[in-house]
């Protein structure tokens, strides 16, 4: 509810720097530039470089991290660990969530025991879970699968439940056949409710896995960073902490345009 | 579809439900006797069994406690700083534009990834897992303050101006009692990561200092998992947790509409 238009930095004026200093990139710039500022200051303050390593090593670890090539290993065993999960969660949940969505039987018969299961949060099944799986691959793969399986599962029976009768009852007058409806019309009509699912599971799983691989994975973004805890070699730390925000943010910039080429038909209804 | 709104009996509706699982359960149940004698794999029998003992003599409710009272200081504490800081990023764009960058970057950072660095800074205790549990607890609440701050409705706030309302209480009277459901949600949201986050910081440092005490549920199951081996008990543990978030949940969604009655 605005009622005048107020131009960020109004009184600065035009021309091509003035246009410069609004921009959404030199913002970020300048707040990050401030960021590290207020850093170093803490650092030198701090005066442990064991707690708070000045910013300037940690990009150059950063920067060794990546000539050596351990960060991308430790990235992509993750990733691959993230996608392997967040692939069995939708097999899983996107045919349940379907059934459950479209049966009033099956709804009943399985939803309490969804409620049941569901306020049992993945880390709770951690102990458990390295009794079963042990220490390895399984482990923080199962545990994602669990978080992503819920948020897919509601979004995919919300998605179902809201589709128009009307669109249902108009195929049926034209004689669609059943498989027809469900490829043509709920699919469709359920998907960009899915697809908004899937980015939520994706972002449980990503702090999941965190987790879930620093207790019980012997690689991994997760191991790597208590990994180089213990060897007191922080800037690593910090390092590998920076490049799990930076690839938590870049899956989900993906999914984002993901959803945009999977459900054009979504876009400017609230859902992206 | 939505067609047909389910009519049949309470009891009908009750007992469709509770078939699945019943019939898991006694699966379970069946399947653990089957096994030989002396196996930790726990069975329904023996977790019940396990419930009782750890509430009466094993001090469930006290590692309980001390988990959720972790919970509520760090809650707390992320409710006052999202609160201040989201009503400052929303009312104005200055620090709107600075700290937005900064706070989007850390968003995707999940709490336990910083939890190496908590026990760098504050040790392998109490002050590690208070602060995972502020971590976690704080972007909910700044994010949805932040958001319901940006929608209070600016021709509320132009008349207060023009009657002359001080910025104080504009900010009291009008700002915040606007932005109120959106921190509400904020709040549930930031207490179910609180309480997902306590079990992982307690379990986790649990795992890395060799059990040391930090006390709480989740240190509980590690010292179950890596020194009795008792199943059982972990899985009681399980449900407990699961029964205390369902009941956090619960009381945030019945204090919902008695904390803003204007909403409905």
């Amino acid at each position: 509810m605005k009622t005048q238009v107020v131009l960020p930095n109004a009184h600065i004026g035009f021309g091509p720097l003035r246009r410069m200093l609004r921009q959404r990139w030199f913002l970020a710039l300048r707040a990050f530039t401030l960021f590290a500022a207020f850093w170093w200051v803490f650092f030198v303050w701090n005066d442990n470089p064991l707690q708070l390593p000045s910013p300037v090593r940690v990009v150059a670890a950063l920067g060794s991290l990546i000539a050596t090539g351990e960060l991308f290993e430790h990235a992509l065993i993750s990733t691959t660990r993230l996608l392997t999960a967040l692939g069995i969660a939708i097999a899983l949940a996107v045919p349940l969530g379907f059934w459950m969505g479209l049966s009033r039987t099956a709804e009943a018969f399985i939803d309490p025991l969804i409620e049941l299961l569901r306020p049992i949060s993945g880390i709770a099944w951690l102990p458990l879970a390295l009794f079963i799986f042990g220490v390895g691959n399984t482990l923080p793969v199962f545990i994602m699968v669990y978080v992503g399986f819920f948020p897919i599962l509601m979004n995919t029976m919300a998605g179902v439940r809201q589709i128009d009768p009307k669109l249902i009852a108009a195929a049926a007058t034209m004689g669609v056949g059943r498989r027809a409806l469900l490829l043509h019309v709920l699919v469709p009509a359920a998907l960009p409710t899915v697809m908004v699912g899937i980015r939520l599971a994706f972002a449980a799983s990503w702090a999941a896995i965190v987790a879930a691989e620093l207790i019980g994975a012997p690689s991994g973004l997760g191991f790597a960073i208590e990994w180089y805890r213990q060897l007191l070699m922080t800037p690593k730390v910090y390092a590998f902490i920076l490049i799990i925000g930076v690839v938590g943010y870049l899956c989900d910039l993906g999914l984002r345009a993901l959803q945009h080429v999977m459900t054009p038909w979504s876009e400017g209804t609230g859902l992206q | 579809m939505n067609n047909g709104i389910d009519t049949s009996p309470r009891w009908s509706r009750a007992a469709r439900g509770a078939a699945l699982p019943l019939v898991l359960l006694v699966t379970w149940q069946v399947w653990a006797l089957s096994l030989p004698t002396g196996s930790p794999a726990p069975a329904p029998l023996r977790v019940l069994k396990a419930a009782v003992e750890l509430i009466t003599t094993g001090g469930l409710l006290d590692a309980l406690a001390q988990s959720l009272g972790r919970v509520l200081i760090g809650f707390a504490a992320a409710l006052v700083l999202g609160i201040v800081l989201g009503v400052l990023m929303g009312s104005s764009r200055a620090v709107r534009d600075n700290l937005d960058p900064i706070v989007e970057s850390f968003r995707p950072i999940a709490p336990m990834a910083i939890l190496p660095i908590a026990i760098l800074w504050f040790g392998t205790g109490t002050p590690s897992a208070l602060a995972i549990v502020t971590y976690a607890a704080f972007f909910p609440v700044l994010v949805n303050t932040v958001h319901g701050v940006t929608r209070v409705d600016r021709k509320l706030v132009l008349a207060a101006q023009t009657m002359g309302v001080s910025r104080l209480s504009i900010l009291i009277r009008v700002v915040l009692p606007g932005a109120l459901p959106s921190i509400v949600l904020g709040s549930r949201l930031a207490m179910g990561v609180a309480w997902t986050a306590i079990i992982a910081a307690e379990l986790a440092v649990g795992a890395k200092s060799g059990g040391g005490g930090s006390g709480g549920i989740g240190q509980m199951m590690f010292v179950f998992y890596a020194y009795s081996i008792d199943l059982n008990a972990i899985v009681v543990c399980m449900i407990m947790v699961g029964v205390v978030a369902l009941l956090i949940d619960r009381l945030f969604r019945w204090l919902e509409p008695r904390l803003i009655p204007w909403k409905q």
